[in-house]
């Protein structure tokens, strides 16, 4: 929970929500509480399709596509059962266009360009065909805003700690921004932790010190996922930082989807679905073009 | 404004009140009060025999009757008192003073006089129910504080929030809907530790009305139901001291005379110890110094300055605070929220036709969360800031005419959600203090006239103004909610204006001695507006005035009722029935985050949209007799219409409910056993749940349906209690024989002992044994998925859970009197 009071509501506001909710919950375990499996039937499921598009200064952009599933009650599900075939994808720049390949040939979901590659200052288009309906968003990378210094610091147990950053905000207002994690040797790739994106509409111009905590994959079996070691830094973890500057309509969806996962089993959260920056009928989901800044940080 | 409508109304009023002046008539007024304590005695029914005519004493315990000259038997009745009745030789006005005395008392066997109160029948008055607070006190209450919210809602077209509310919807209506007053003055935020308890403290309680329809004119500035709770004024002839103590809370109340007869005080104290307990388990731990605790404090003192002025000064303050530390990582939360009022009122008696009340009332509710972690520091704060001044009329001109007149005018302060950060030096830019200052008028005017013996008309109309007024900034949005432009009004400057006609009509129709037909119409404008961005009620609720962007929700409410009394008025009985529309409700738009009101206008996340409600009030209640209760169930169904929710699609309010069952029933087995019992059911509540799983960036996560589309399992809950009142008698009489031994043991004379007399003769004590959720139904609070699992490798699972609240939980209390 401290993680989000680091940067109260600067990062989109999961956390003043979250107090409230560690306030309630506690106050709820005071008071007995119990909890049991039941089956809903859930009316009016429509199916849609779900996208998480990226494009970053000097990689190709990728796009994976899935399909949202019904409620399914108690049984097991994997990749397949949301993963989408066959789907045209284009992206163009105004000058040229790619079409992206499925990446394992035969699965599908993961879609990826080969020779584009994302430039700041360009804008992006972007077009998924399937199945007779079309889909289209675009987004921008900007310019990189650096952050001024990173650290490590020991915030519990003499070893268990935050990474923090000095920070100043560009004096011009309308940044927004998502930051990511990365354990070289630990983590296969950068997460987000809750709370990722933020924007300036309070910060405009100002220096200052935040911190977040560290990332972690949902239902993850690695050991320091499972015990006091969740969501820390170790000292000894050696950590890519990747600060991005990023688009208003994306640091909107990215705000919402944090909403969204905080909304599941808390009762005092409205529900709160996603905002998408996608157009067509029935889709899910962000295209958006990332503008890093990236630095090490080694935890001692 | 029209003005010259509600004159005309008067002028009209006027003419028919003095329209029977010519013939001879006298009048009879005076103050009803309880004979032990001098407390005033609310709603007492005045009866005049030979003209089968009456009249109720309103909250001064006045009253008044106007008849032709003649002989007549005068019967007081006032439920739980004696019957008075009198003989009055009618030549000239006279006053007659009346002091009832309690049932039961000193006379174990009570003669029930023929004649029981049948104001539900005779009165013109529908969709009211008025609660003593004996009544509510021998009913179970949750953890063993006694809660007057959690009986109203086992009324019928009353429903709870649920388990863990103190919210409650009255005939469909959302939760700012209700007044509620304390002494007159407006509790915004009646609950305490997220609406598990009321305010309101049953020992400072006296008298509880609930208006659920048929608003008559005196109350207004909401659409659904006004909830007029009246505290004690203090014992005038006696020093008394009661209290308990209970599993979470303890209690105590003084009272007595400043000045016999004259002036009295009563102080009535609560407090939680939650915090106590808990310390000792948290005090080795990383969260030394975490707490909870809440706390409240009625006072009033009244003086009597002559026969024609008293005055009241009361106060209501509480405070819920909650502290969370965690020494490891140094983080720190302090949360406060409370509401407190204060209320000065002068009654006056102009004549024994004339009475007059005049109040300067002061409201108040304010919530402020803090939080620390090494050198960032988070606030927040929001509230809102009443002041009040208001006169009230009754004019008794002869015995058709009741007439009800007033005025008041309230200057609103509120306080949105504010915000404060910084991060070490560096203080973020949340924006200035936003306050919203606001003048709101009523005048109102409203006749209760017997047109004949049979035929009884409660006509009125309430004109009120609202102007929301500078210092103002309005941030102006484009269509994606980015701010574009600010306008700023200056100090005092009218930013938007609003007004209303608001008529309201009830009819009585007397078909026999014990039945009687009722229809009312009312309308309502309501100015001030809580907007919840969670789906329950919570401290951080904000309440906004109307503005240029939020119109004042407007609402009409139709209802007829047939009402019909058993065995001498044993039985009440009666059927309503209701429609009710309402526009220019308020949501928060689908989407918005609590922080888009900060360096914002709040209101620029609000949609606006209509709703509308009906449905049928079943009620039976048996009022006298070592058997009491009743039974009430409501069928009903609530709608709401926003362009911008649900897609457009009308969809059912959360809370919807076809089915609400209450049975409450109280049994005197013995003067020293008396049980009780509530069972309720009723159709679970609507809610919005997840209709499908996506998948994004690893992680699995639910994607909403329709708003409200789900409807959760029926609750069902059976309270039980049983209250011990040992025999003072016989206890002594024990103890006396104890000391006895023991003297006669040491071999001392027994008769030279005397025990202390006063101790003996007034300490009185009663232990309350109640269980909650009897049966330990696992009613449903929340339903979240739960995953396991990752798709990548094929194991994912997910899985509905029903969160529950409260098992059985039984309590013990211990009061005491002396």
């Amino acid at each position: 929970m401290k993680k989000h009071i680091l940067t109260p509501s600067l990062r989109g506001g999961p956390g003043r929500r979250s107090n409230l909710t560690l306030l309630s919950l506690l106050l709820l375990v005071a008071l007995t509480s119990c909890k049991k499996n039941i089956d809903v039937k859930i009316p009016d499921y429509v199916q849609k399709l779900v996208v998480q598009g990226s494009i970053e200064t000097g990689l190709n952009p990728e796009v994976y596509l899935s399909y949202t599933v019904p409620y399914f009650g108690n049984h097991t599900c994997s990749l397949s059962d949301f993963a989408v075939k066959g789907a045209l994808i284009t992206i163009t720049d105004g000058s040229t266009t790619d079409t992206l390949k499925e990446v394992i040939p035969g699965l599908g979901y993961y879609y990826k360009a080969n020779t584009m590659v994302g430039v700041v200052g360009n804008t992006y288009n972007l077009t998924i065909l399937l199945n007779g309906k079309t889909y289209t968003s675009h987004t921008t990378i900007y310019p990189v805003v650096k952050l001024d210094t990173l650290w490590f610091k020991v915030v519990r147990d003499d070893s268990l700690g935050y990474i923090y950053t000095h920070f100043t905000e560009p004096a011009a207002p309308g940044n927004q921004y998502r930051w990511f994690g990365k354990r070289i040797g630990k983590d296969q790739s950068f997460i987000a932790p809750l709370g990722s994106s933020f924007d300036d509409k309070f910060i405009n111009g100002k220096s200052f010190d935040f911190a977040y905590d560290r990332g972690v994959i949902q239902n993850s079996n690695a050991t320091d996922d499972n015990n006091s070691v969740k969501g820390f830094f170790v000292k000894g973890d050696n950590v890519i930082v990747k600060f991005c500057a990023i688009g208003y309509d994306e640091f909107r969806f990215f705000r919402s989807y944090d909403a969204n996962i905080i909304s599941n089993g808390n009762p005092f959260a409205a529900p709160s679905n996603l905002e998408n920056n996608i157009k067509g009928e029935n889709v899910l989901g962000v295209w958006c073009g990332y503008s890093p800044f990236i630095d090490t940080v080694l935890c001692k | 404004m029209n003005f010259s409508f509600l004159k005309h109304i008067l002028i009209l009023l006027m003419v028919f009140a003095f329209a029977e002046l010519n013939s001879q008539n006298y009048s009879i007024s005076g103050i009803i009060k309880e004979k032990k304590t001098g407390e005033l005695a609310i709603g007492a029914t005045i009866y005049i025999k030979e003209l089968k005519k009456g009249t109720t004493t309103n909250n001064y315990g006045f009253f008044s009757i106007t008849l032709p000259k003649g002989n007549y038997s005068l019967i007081c009745m006032y439920l739980g008192y004696n019957t008075y009745s009198d003989s009055v030789v009618l030549d000239k006005n006279q006053t007659l003073d009346i002091s009832l005395s309690q049932l039961g008392g000193d006379l174990q066997e009570i003669v029930v006089s023929g004649e029981r109160p049948d104001q539900n029948i005779k009165s013109s008055q529908m969709g009211t129910v008025t609660l003593d607070i004996k009544q509510i006190k021998s009913l179970p209450a949750f953890m063993g504080e006694v809660d007057i919210l959690k009986t109203i809602q086992l009324l019928p077209g009353v429903k709870s929030a649920g388990d863990g509310q103190t919210g409650f919807y009255v005939r469909g209506g959302g939760p700012d809907q209700n007044l509620i007053l304390l002494d007159e003055a407006v509790v915004y935020n009646a609950s305490h530790l997220m609406g598990f308890f009321s305010v309101f403290n049953g020992d400072a309680i006296k008298n509880v009305t609930l208006t659920k329809g048929g608003m008559p004119a005196q109350y207004g500035g909401r659409l659904s139901s006004v909830l007029d709770i009246t505290m004690k004024d203090g014992n005038n002839k006696n020093f008394q001291v009661d209290g308990g103590i209970g599993l979470i809370a303890s209690r105590i109340t003084v009272q007595g005379p400043i000045k016999k007869d004259t002036s009295s005080f009563i102080v009535s104290a609560r407090r939680t110890y939650i915090d106590v307990i808990t310390k000792p388990i948290f005090k080795n731990t990383e969260f030394a110094g975490t707490s909870y605790y809440f706390y409240d404090l009625d006072t009033k003192f009244n003086y009597r300055i002559n026969n024609k002025n008293s005055l009241y000064l009361s106060g209501y303050f509480g405070r819920d605070i909650f502290q969370f530390k965690d020494k490891s990582s140094g983080f720190g939360v302090q949360t406060e929220w409370g509401n407190a009022t204060a209320s000065l009122r002068w009654s006056h008696i102009f004549n024994s036709k004339l009475f007059v009340n005049s109040a300067l009332i002061y409201s108040y509710y304010n919530f402020s969360f803090t939080a620390l972690q090494d050198n960032f520091e988070f606030k927040i704060f929001s509230g809102i800031r009443d002041h009040n001044a208001k006169v009230d009329f009754s004019w008794y001109p002869n015995a058709r005419h009741s007439i009800k007149f007033g005025a008041n005018y309230v200057f609103h302060i509120f306080i949105p959600t504010n915000v404060s950060a910084r991060a070490g030096e560096t203080q973020f830019d949340l924006g200035n203090v936003v306050k919203l200052y606001s003048h709101e008028g009523h005048v109102y005017a409203g006749d209760d006239w017997d047109i004949t013996d049979r035929l009884r008309l409660n006509a009125g109309a309430r004109m009120s103004y609202f102007v929301h007024v500078g210092p103002f900034t309005r941030f102006v949005k484009d269509q994606f909610l980015k701010t574009t432009d600010t306008v700023v009004y200056s100090a005092g400057k009218k930013i938007t204006d609003y007004n209303g006609f608001e008529p309201r009509l009830s009819l009585r129709f007397e078909l026999t001695k014990t039945t009687s037909l009722k229809a009312s119409y009312t309308k309502n404008y309501q100015y001030i507006h809580l907007a919840s961005i969670s789906s329950v009620s919570l401290p951080t609720d904000v309440w906004m005035p109307s503005t240029d962007l939020i119109k004042p929700q407007i609402g009409n409410q139709y209802a007829l009722g047939i009402f019909k009394n058993f065995k001498q008025n044993m039985f009440e009985t009666s059927i309503e029935t209701y429609y009710k529309d309402m526009k220019n409700l308020i949501e928060y738009k689908e989407g918005s985050q609590p922080q888009d009101n900060v360096k914002d206008n709040p209101d620029n996340s609000f949609t606006f949209g209509k709703g509308q409600a009906y449905g049928a009030e079943f009620f039976i209640k048996k009022r006298e007799g070592k058997f009491t209760g009743w039974i009430g169930y409501t069928l009903s169904w609530t709608t709401r219409t926003f362009a911008e929710i649900n897609g457009g699609k009308t969809y059912f309010a959360k809370y919807d409910r076809r089915h609400d069952i209450s049975i409450v029933t109280a049994y005197e087995l013995t003067p020293r056993w008396n049980f009780s019992a509530v069972w309720v059911f009723n159709t679970g509540n609507r809610g919005t749940l997840p209709n499908s799983l996506y998948y994004f960036e690893q992680s699995v996560n639910v994607n909403y349906g329709g708003r409200n589309a789900y409807q959760f399992q029926p609750y069902s809950r059976l309270d039980v209690s049983a209250t011990f009142t040992p025999d003072r008698n016989k206890q002594l009489e024990k103890r006396r024989k104890r000391i006895e031994k023991r003297y006669l043991r040491k071999g001392k004379d027994f008769s030279t002992i005397v025990l202390p007399k006063g101790y003996a003769k007034n300490f009185s004590q009663s232990w309350t044994f109640s269980v909650f959720n009897a049966y330990n139904r696992h009613n449903p609070y929340f339903i979240y998925f739960d995953t396991q699992g990752s798709i990548l490798k094929g194991d994912f699972k997910v899985q509905a859970k029903q969160v529950s609240l409260f098992p059985v939980l039984p309590s013990v209390t211990w009061n005491f009197k002396f």
